[in-house]
């Protein structure tokens, strides 16, 4: 039973330093496509692996759509009782709706080293239906996850 | 009051190098660097988690209080916790923020949109913030998640099920409706808490709650039994958030006190013992003397910024109210003229010890802007005389010396009562801080009032609130800036039936007809105001139903306990109890709107240069390769500014058009809707998210400024001043913004025609004018070298601000602004790029 929990956190580990890794790929290279699931499966994880982290979640319940104009992309995400999922299909009421121009875009409102939630509003690339408080809370919880990954926390 | 009994009225032998500790403080001042506070966020968000449950549900929660009292409760708690600190040697006890420079979160507001900025806010590129780790953390865990379903704007949402109007205010581009911000943009009543002092209204509210309650018991019942419920309400909430100024007061007493104590240098001491004694008196009891009297009314001002975001809470006229106190101190030898300057000095730099916090990326399409609190001087009183005294001279000499952002002084003037001399020490000052005050007409500003149903003696004890509105000081409450619309985005729509080049194919406004088969200009005019009328509608419904949300959920008994009105009435500022209402709707683009106008109706109704279609194709192609066309609409189309016919026609038929429109709307609080003409940094911002447009102005460029000509537009000085103070100023209620550019006043005669300019404009019927007095070669400089101007003060449109705070693109417009030659009366032209 103890081999196999330690396993598990070492596989969990070894695929957090993995996706991270991938997600800096993404970064530093600009290569948006499949960002997105790349992010939630590193914030998942790192949900599991991290106990200061985890207290994002803590008390916490949000349904969050993201999808592209075109609908070619549609993934959700929902935290519940300190656990969050994620399905690559639409969600009922979500509290907020993320729909994208291109993955570029989003990448771009999560993900770059300004948080650029309004500009990217202003630019149209992002529009967004629902409460924006929950929009807010998951780019902290992004943009954290940013700065975890490069060591730029202080 | 007008009699002038300073030997000099400059002041000459003043300045800082013998009013050393104004020295100290500015350097102090200017060195501080902002930091975040969540000393308020977290005491407001304490009681109503822990005390009241549920902010916006009565039913649910621990308690059933009503709003308005629960959150006087929460108001007070804050108040009695918030810590009492003395940070340096000022003379004034108190301070808005825990930090000596803070930036307040204001959670039920807009605290929320820094939250994904928590762990970067303090290295950010445009004007960080430090925010502690610890603190973060608190935002993070226990202060931001409770407001997610509860600030303003989610409430509004939710209540009104995500209204159309929302989701348009949510594109930014067309208006923002502020009071989804902020219950802001206000001149509160001074005097009588001077006069009686704060048990003396908490007292009164008693009375009147018990007299009411007596009513009620009685037969003959005045009012319905709901208003009376309210009532009652509203009078117990008043008590209940001032005892919590009483609280803290007496907290700042005590310690001042315990500072005494222990401080071994006896100057110091003695100014610890001094505060003690002030903070054990006022805001307590009445002002006895002019200290007692300042360090209230910047008691207050902490005060209401505990209920209230720090946004244009605007003292007003501090000249005449602390008048008295300084006369009869400095009539009985208790104070010095030094002292007085020393005083309002310590409470100048005060007025700069909180900023605004917002996210980077609004600093960087908006920033820059203090909290601009406007204080007002000059002009006439009440009975229509010359109000300038001794201590209009003193402020405008602490002002000339300290040159700080805060606060945005106004300096009335009234040709036919106040004297040259006034006028052309004000002009002097601007000069020396090539910047302040702004200047307003006091002759055509009363009659802006009246026309608005302001009395006569209401209208002429008039103050500014933050940039140029015009308040009928603590007698309405205006909320100047509920709506900032922008013109150019109805006219895009109406160029592109109802579309916009940045929102794309989306279909925004009517459908208001292809141009290109207009037969007429008027058909255009027709378009474009059915865009416009479309877009305010929008803009007035959103502002109505934060204003119902703002009753529900985030009442004002503290504010509303320092005007007319509310006591009297029993009726909270929220819900209409000032004597007079309204609300504020400034206007974006109007130089750049009025000017496309004058180009389409000369070059495609009057010279038929080109088709609509041929126009409306090069507007989309941003003129390339058509520089003929794009020539022809710079140089030779009607420029508002200017005396062509087609330009006035256009200037004033825009501002009636609007006037008319706005006046016919009633809000929430029983007030109408008054039309305004200023931009803060708006018009740089919203210029950078707008296409090309038939003046010429290519894409993404600035627009002017407030009611500013375009760059380069009006030529001539006189005509310019002429042009823009004929448009009729009674359509201008909610006040203009004319920004006017000088490269050097030197001498006397410079001087002179400076002023002579100021009045010309006045008598033409101008409300407002303020000025930078600097080249377009020192503002570029600044701008490539923002270290060597680390303390350049500018005017932007209605307010100050360090040249170096400014986004980009307000620091391109500023220095593009047209300049002129005084001498001359002619524009300078742009020097050429190198």
């Amino acid at each position: 039973m103890f081999e196999s929990i330690m396993n598990l956190i070492t596989f969990r580990s070894l695929r957090e330093k993995l996706l991270r890794k991938r997600l800096l790929d993404s970064l530093e290279s600009g290569t948006a496509e499949g960002f997105l699931t790349l992010l939630l499966n590193l914030m998942s994880l790192v949900l599991l692996l991290d106990k200061d982290y985890r207290q994002n979640t803590k008390d916490f319940q949000g349904k969050y759509l993201f999808k592209s104009r075109d609908n070619s992309i549609v993934v959700s995400t929902q935290f519940k009782n300190g656990n969050m999922t994620i399905a690559q299909k639409a969600i009922n009421d979500p509290n907020i709706a993320v729909i994208f121009k291109d993955s570029k875009a989003l990448m771009n409102f999560l993900l770059s080293p300004k948080p650029d939630i309004l500009n990217s509003m202003l630019k149209q690339d992002i529009t967004l239906d629902g409460n924006l408080n929950y929009l807010y809370k998951f780019a902290y919880m992004a943009t954290h996850l940013r700065l975890m990954a490069t060591n730029a926390l202080t | 009051m007008g009699a002038i009994q300073l030997k000099d009225i400059r002041l000459q032998e003043y300045d800082l190098d013998n009013l050393q500790l104004l020295r100290e403080l500015r350097k102090e001042s200017m060195a501080a660097k902002p930091r975040v506070c969540i000393e308020r966020a977290r005491y407001i968000t304490e009681y109503l988690k822990g005390a009241s449950g549920d902010l916006s549900d009565d039913s649910k929660g621990t308690s059933n209080e009503p709003m308005e009292i629960r959150y006087a409760r929460a108001v007070k708690y804050f108040l009695s916790h918030k810590e009492p600190l003395f940070f340096d040697n000022n003379k004034l006890a108190g301070t808005t923020t825990s930090h000596p420079f803070g930036a307040p979160v204001y959670p039920e507001l807009t605290g929320l949109t820094i939250w994904p900025e928590l762990d970067t806010i303090s290295t950010r590129e445009k004007n960080p913030l430090i925010l502690e780790k610890s603190d973060a953390e608190k935002l993070n865990h226990s202060i931001f998640p409770y407001w997610m379903e509860r600030n303003v704007l989610e409430y509004t949402r939710k209540k009104y099920h995500n209204p159309d109007c929302m989701k348009l205010f949510e594109r930014i581009v067309f208006f923002i409706a502020s009071k989804s911000g902020c219950i802001s943009h206000t001149v509160p009543y001074y005097r009588k808490v001077l006069e009686k002092g704060i048990e003396y209204i908490i007292q009164e509210a008693a009375a009147r709650e018990k007299e009411i309650r007596g009513s009620n018991n009685s037969s003959s019942k005045a009012c319905s039994a709901d208003e009376s419920k309210r009532s009652i309400e509203f009078y117990q909430a008043v008590q209940i958030a001032l005892e919590g100024i009483l609280l803290y007061a007496a907290r700042l007493s005590q310690k001042a006190a315990e500072l005494a104590a222990r401080e071994s240098n006896p100057k110091l001491k003695e100014n610890y013992r001094k505060m003690s004694e002030v903070c054990s008196q006022v805001p307590a009891k009445p002002a006895r003397t002019f200290r007692e009297a300042v360090n209230c009314i910047w008691i207050i001002q902490i005060a209401i910024h505990a209920e209230n975001i720090n946004m244009a809470m605007s003292p007003g006229r501090l000249d005449q109210i602390l008048y008295p106190y300084y006369r009869r101190d400095i009539d009985e030898g208790r104070l010095t003229i030094k002292e007085a300057m020393e005083l309002i000095g310590c409470l100048w730099l005060k007025l700069n010890d909180n900023t605004n916090l917002v996210p980077e990326v609004a600093e960087e399409l908006f920033g820059g802007a203090g909290t601009v609190p406007a204080v007002t001087i000059g002009g006439v009183d009440e009975n229509g005389e010359d109000a300038v005294n001794d201590l209009t001279y003193i402020m405008l000499k602490v002002t000339e010396l300290l040159k700080t952002r805060d606060p945005s002084l106004n300096a009335r003037y009234h040709y036919e009562k106040n004297s040259e001399m006034y006028r052309d020490r004000v002009a002097e000052v601007i000069v020396n801080t090539k910047s302040v005050p702004a200047l307003h007409n006091d002759i055509v500003d009363i009659e802006v009032l009246r026309n608005q149903g302001v009395k006569i003696e209401h209208a002429r004890d008039y103050a500014v609130i933050g940039c140029v509105e015009l308040a009928a000081a603590g007698r309405s409450y205006d909320a100047s800036s509920s709506i900032m619309l922008n013109l150019v985005s109805a006219l895009e729509l109406a160029l592109y039936q109802g579309k916009r080049p940045i929102t794309g194919d989306e279909q925004i406004g009517p459908v208001t007809g292809d141009p290109s088969k207009f037969q007429s200009f008027n058909e255009f005019m027709d378009a474009f105001q059915g865009q416009l009328k479309f877009l305010i509608e929008e803009a007035i419904e959103l502002n109505e139903h934060f204003g119902h949300s703002h009753q529900e959920i985030l009442p004002t008994p503290l504010l509303s306990a320092f005007f007319e009105g509310p006591m009297e009435k029993g009726q909270d500022l929220i819900f209409g109890g000032a004597l007079y209402n309204s609300s504020g709707a400034t206007h974006i683009g109007y130089a750049d709107t009025v000017d496309s106008l004058n180009a389409i109706e000369q070059v495609v109704f009057i010279d038929k240069k080109c088709t609509f279609a041929e126009l409306v194709k090069a507007l989309q192609a941003d003129f390339k390769d058509n520089d003929k066309l794009h020539a022809y609409l710079v140089q030779r189309t009607p420029k508002y500014g200017t005396d062509h016919p087609v330009a006035i026609k256009n200037s004033q038929a825009l501002i009636q058009f609007l006037y008319d429109l706005y006046q016919s709307r009633v809000n929430y609080r029983g007030g109408k809707y008054k039309p305004a003409y200023w931009s803060m940094t708006n018009h740089a911002g919203h210029g950078r998210l707008s296409g090309a447009l038939p003046n010429g102005r290519k894409a993404n460029q600035v627009f002017a400024s407030g009611i500013t000509p375009a760059s380069q537009a009006a030529g001539d000085l006189s005509t310019c001043l002429r042009a823009v103070g004929s448009l009729k100023s009674t359509c201008i209620p909610g006040g203009e913004a004319l920004n006017l550019k000088y490269p050097s006043v030197t001498g006397e005669e410079d001087l002179k025609k400076f002023s002579q300019a100021v009045e010309a404009y006045f008598r033409f019927g101008g409300l407002h004018i303020q000025f930078n007095i600097m080249s377009y070669e020192t503002l570029i400089d600044a701008k490539n070298n923002p270290g060597k101007y680390p303390e350049l003060l500018v005017r932007v449109s209605g307010y100050s601000a360090y040249f170096k705070d400014l986004n980009e693109a307000m620091k391109e417009e500023i220095i593009t602004r047209t300049a002129y030659d005084l001498r001359t009366g002619k524009a300078i032209p742009f020097p050429k790029a190198k």
